[in-house]
């Protein structure tokens, strides 16, 4: 190949990717934002999941949107690296979307979030929990999930007046959801009395946690809280955790609250706490998600649930507002006041939607409510 | 010093996991001098086939009644397994790279890697994976130390594998082959040496191998994950060099310290910067050594 | 036809039936005890017939069957070439210059975003083709000065409110002093040992990243990183400057391509340069070099902190771009695909770098419709692309323009 031939097949390229990004008509699209490839494929997974299960969902109850054939999702991969995250952001934009429902990792839907601001986009995230995602002000900003700042309060109290608590030995893995909880919880306990033994950490992608479970072990603290993104980190700890025979008993967070971790953990999940938004299993909203759900993507994962609460507050919205105009939606968003399947929602004036942190304690391979911070013990 | 006997145990146990990819490693880079980027994902390949292998078993029920014939057969069929799938790959993305320039196999075996874990995760889900009993779950206990069955297993293989390779290399008629093979290609042929045979067997071998170590790491850590094989991968990369790559002790010796300086280092220093002890080790020995504890000095056409 | 390609039809053969054997064990056994194969052979059956119809279309194009088609391409092609041969290089260099800076109001804003990101990685490719290419050392850690830069700027901007433009040269400062301490204890080594103290220092840089709270302040990374700001004259109330802020992506465009351009012709400069054949002297023989009185510690330094200089640069504008920096962005796999551009490209010429560096942005972009698929075919492309080019998209030119010249 000449130096000159290398001219063309660089315009070739880039126009291949020209066009690519065109797509049909006469569909309402929006879009979706998570890992679909890396290490937090599954939890990407289940947002996408989430979604599709929403537009279905959305499509049987409510018949659509008036001036659509059908709804149409763009999912996007971003790997949870925020390069990928805002070139998926900016191929959003391309495509026209109205709304996006993402991203997974707070570090991606910050970046991105910016860019969609420019293009004027919805962006609602399931699962984002860091502060600055809603506290930067972006007008377009909605959050489904909770915040840090709520689930680090509702641990510590719950550890402090349920479990007792006297030590406590705090474990995270170095990303930027579980070291925000982690310093949360541990500011949290020290102002309510509590002794932060000592706050530790691992490195993501570690499967070796000997070393800092023997330091556990020698201090021997009450209670071991694990700040772990994912189950599958959280799955590794308590198995290694009960090798060795610490009596500490295992708090954690939203981030573990996705059935495969009893599946992985096994005997070793037996009697894990963890902190969880508060969801009702019995409500039609609730039960209409499962329905199409379980059958096509199995049992329901954390995330899952939120992104499909956001989809189904973006489509209202959209309805609503009876045009794909952002700040119309953006006012029917404020406006909206329902019954999700996760909780009631209703956004607050910087976009968050609040929370209703409970405790969940693994009982026999389920999670089981067992503690809410205004109530106490659930029977 | 309770906790300092039970940290050096877990070093040991963790060196020992390192080591045991380590080895195939080595042995693929002593023969034909190819940093074998896909060498992670054999790694995750045979923890999988164990498991599917394994709940396979558990699902006729032969587990309660024979389990050291399922467990057997498991690692078995896992090696088997992942030697099918590196001769291939070997076979399809290396041999017709070998007269070329040597990066463009690395990044040819990059692609591998990529593919390979991918390949895993849609074919087996993206959740992590459970094996399926409860083997060898117990322990010795003394005091406040515990040495979990598992934990002597992987020291005990490692062990073994070290021994039987050494033998294999330097008292067999195949190790002889692969010495002359990994010398000069063409030389040996010349001496009837099939090296593309034997390039294929040492693939196998060390495919085997991270086939072994995968279902260890399966049944010590209790799961599988697609991308499992990445970071030990590169682990156990840095254990071979340090070693002195190409040479099978110290792929040994490599992995070993490179656990015990991480476990020393997260139990001691801090967790989150016993990688970067790792890694200070590692450029402290070769910046004296620039060949690895164990290495032979490098001719230049080696390189 | 099929008697000519007999041994080809054997290798597909084996190969797709090795494929099935990979795939039953894992599709076919499940963990309730049962065998299948259905599910196997459906899958195979997919890939069977999407293999077998590229396979058919490449035994047909080599057996001469498709001249029909391929030879009018092949002719224009031609024709073309030796159009462009004939003109002299600065026509078809504006054309290309033209066509880069009209890009991004041709296109929209997504090709745009890709676009900054080639160029960008241009940089980053050619400041590891100074280290990898001319001086032959293996890089895998390159991705930590891009890193280097990228901090330099945030922290200035954000914790002292310093500009874009007094960061921009302590940007390429910081990430060469990061090179020199990385290139002084690696000089002794080579090859695969120069790989392993790279990859270290790779890691060590990005868990420093993560972990330094008070200065990086670690996973969360730096918010509110402050765009390029350029002073316009303005002409309104009599004449004064205004600070404009770059937040248009076509401006930022712009910047980058600048950026690029200057590296383009400063890494060609060295290319050819004094320092260019030294380091090529030290690649192909360090001994002999040295006996030639080539100062080898010298110039491999000096690699190390040219690489990390370009490097540094495109990372104070990344950051420029983002407005955020975290640790997520300068992990080990970005260095081996700064290196996989590299070779990807040819090791040892521009334009083969610049092309290999666009083949691997976008061909994930373009591969962004095929959702978690997307990694799977991408790995296939590159063993594919280097199994019929093993020697990079562009081979390496110095030899034949050294023939020309004399």
């Amino acid at each position: 190949m000449s130096k000159k031939n290398f001219s063309i097949m660089a315009m070739a390229l880039l126009t291949t990717l020209f066009i690519i990004s065109a797509a049909s008509a006469e569909s309402l699209k929006i879009g979706s934002m998570s890992p679909l490839t890396g290490p937090y494929a599954s939890d990407g997974t289940d947002i996408k999941n989430g979604v599709l299960t929403a537009i279905e969902v959305f499509q049987k109850q409510e018949g659509g949107i008036p001036g659509y054939d059908k709804i149409e999702l763009f999912p996007q991969d971003d790997v949870c690296d925020p390069r990928n995250a805002v070139a998926a952001a900016n191929k959003l934009i391309n495509l026209k979307v109205v709304g996006v429902i993402g991203a997974y990792c707070s570090s991606c839907t910050i970046p991105a979030s910016e860019t969609l601001d420019e293009a004027k986009i919805v962006m609602i995230t399931p699962a984002s929990t860091n502060e600055q995602v809603t506290d930067r002000g972006l007008p377009y900003m909605f959050r489904m999930c909770g915040r840090d700042d709520d689930q680090a309060p509702a641990a510590a109290k719950f550890m402090k007046e349920s479990l007792n608590a006297k030590t406590i030995f705090i474990i995270d893995d170095k990303t930027t959801y579980s070291q925000g909880l982690a310093d949360g919880v541990s500011k949290n306990c020290k102002a309510l009395g509590m002794n932060v033994v000592t706050h530790d950490h691992v490195n993501q992608g570690d499967k070796d946690f000997s070393a800092v479970l023997t330091k556990v072990k020698a201090a021997n603290p009450d209670i071991l809280y694990m700040s772990l993104q994912g189950y599958s980190p959280a799955a590794l700890m308590s198995i290694q955790a009960k090798r060795m025979g610490i009596a500490s008993q295992i708090v954690t967070q939203d981030a573990v609250f996705q059935p495969k971790f009893m599946e992985v953990a096994k005997e070793a999940s037996e009697g894990v706490y963890l902190t969880y938004g508060f969801t009702d299993p019995t409500t039609p909203e609730y039960k209409a998600f499962e329905q199409i759900y379980v059958p096509k993507y199995g049992k329901i994962a954390a995330y899952a649930t939120y992104a499909y609460d956001s989809t189904i507050a973006l489509l209202k919205a959209i309805k609503a507002a009876g045009s794909t105009d952002p700040d119309k939606i953006k006012a029917e968003l404020m406006k909206l006041d329902f019954n999700g399947a996760s909780k009631h929602v209703k956004f607050k004036e910087n976009g968050d939607s609040g929370s209703s942190y409970i405790a969940f304690k693994v009982v026999k391979g389920e999670f089981v409510p067992y503690w809410e911070p205004t109530k106490g013990l659930i029977k | 010093m309770d906790s300092f006997i039970q940290q050096l145990i877990n070093g040991i146990t963790l060196g020992g996991i390192y080591a045991l990819i380590a080895l195939g490693y080595t042995m693929v880079y002593g023969v034909i001098q190819l940093i074998n980027f896909a060498h992670g994902e054999f790694f995750a390949a045979g923890g999988y086939v164990g498991v599917i292998f394994l709940s396979f078993f558990t699902g006729l029920g032969y587990m309660e009644t024979h389990p050291i014939f399922c467990l057997t057969a498991s690692f078995a069929l896992a090696m088997m397994y992942c030697a099918y799938l590196a001769i291939g790959v070997e076979k399809i993305a290396y041999k017709p790279l070998r007269k070329e320039a040597r990066l463009a196999a690395l990044l040819s075996a990059l692609g591998v890697s990529i593919f390979l874990s991918n390949g895993l995760m849609l074919t087996q889900g993206v959740y992590d994976k459970a094996y399926p009993s409860e083997l060898f779950q117990g322990g010795f206990s003394f005091g406040i130390i515990t040495i979990g069955y598992l934990q002597v297993l992987i020291v005990c293989l490692t062990g073994a594998l070290l021994v039987a390779l050494n033998l294999l290399v330097f008292k067999t008629k195949i190790g002889m082959a692969m010495r002359a093979t990994a010398q000069d290609k063409t030389m040996s042929a010349l001496v009837a040496i099939g090296s593309n045979k034997i390039i294929s067997l040492t693939f196998g071998i060390g495919a085997g191998l991270a086939a072994a170590a995968g279902i260890m790491v399966g049944l010590y850590y209790g799961s599988v994950r697609y991308d499992m094989g990445f970071l030990p991968g590169i682990k156990a990369f840095s254990a071979a060099v340090l070693g002195g790559i190409g040479n099978i002790t110290g792929a040994m010796l490599g992995g070993l310290i490179i656990g015990m300086v991480e476990i020393f280092g997260a139990g001691y220093i801090s967790g989150e910067y016993k990688d970067v002890f790792a890694f200070i080790i590692l450029i402290g020995v070769l910046y004296f050594k620039p060949t690895g504890i164990m290495g032979e000095n490098i001719d230049d056409t080696r390189v | 036809m099929i008697q000519e390609f007999k041994k080809i039809w054997k290798q597909y053969a084996i190969t797709m039936l090795w494929l099935l054997g990979l795939l039953w064990p894992l599709l076919g056994i499940h963990p309730d005890g049962t065998i299948s194969f259905k599910q196997t052979i459906t899958v195979w059956l997919y890939i069977l017939s999407g293999t077998f119809i590229c396979f058919i279309i490449y035994i047909i194009n080599s057996s001469g069957n498709l001249k029909f088609f391929t030879e009018p391409v092949v002719n224009t092609s031609e024709k073309l070439n030796n159009m462009v041969q004939n003109m002299p290089s600065w026509i078809w260099k504006s054309v290309l210059l033209i066509g880069a800076v009209l890009y991004p109001l041709l296109t929209g804003r997504y090709p745009t975003d890709v676009a900054i990101n080639v160029l960008l990685y241009i940089c980053l490719g050619l400041g590891l083709y100074v280290v990898a290419g001319l001086a032959g050392m293996l890089d895998l850690g390159h991705i930590a000065f891009y890193g280097v830069g990228a901090y330099t700027y945030a922290i200035l901007n954000v914790r002292y409110g310093i500009g874009f433009w007094v960061c921009f040269p302590l940007a390429g400062l910081s990430a060469c002093i990061a090179g020199c301490i990385v290139g002084y204890p690696t000089l002794r080594m080579r090859g695969d040992y120069l790989a392993i103290v790279t990859l270290g220092f790779g890691e060590i840089v990005r868990i420093i990243l993560n972990n330094w709270m008070s200065l990086t302040n670690g996973p969360n990374g730096i918010l509110g990183v402050k765009t390029i700001g350029i002073l316009r004259p303005v002409m309104e109330n009599g004449f004064s400057f205004e600070i404009f802020w770059v937040k248009k992506l076509e401006y930022f465009y712009y910047f980058a391509l600048v950026l690029a351009i200057l590296t383009i012709i400063a890494v060609t400069r060295i290319n050819f340069s004094r320092i260019g054949r030294a380091l090529e002297a030290i690649r192909e023989d360090e001994t002999a070099a040295e006996l030639m009185g080539v100062n080898t510690f010298y110039y491999k330094l000096l690699a190390y902190a040219m690489g990390a200089v370009f490097a540094g640069f495109a990372g104070a504008l990344f950051a420029a771009r983002m407005k955020f920096v975290s640790p997520e962005s300068f992990t080990f796999l970005e260095s081996v695909m700064v290196l996989s551009m590299v070779v990807l490209g040819g090791m040892s010429s521009i334009p083969g770098i610049i092309l290999g560096v666009i083949a691997l942005i976008v061909l994930p972009e373009v591969f962004r419709e095929l959702e978690s698929y997307r990694m799977l075919v991408f790995g296939l492309t590159m063993i594919i692309m280097m199994l019929f080019r093993p020697s990079g998209l562009i081979a390496a030119k110095r030899k034949k323009m050294m023939e020309k010249k004399s």
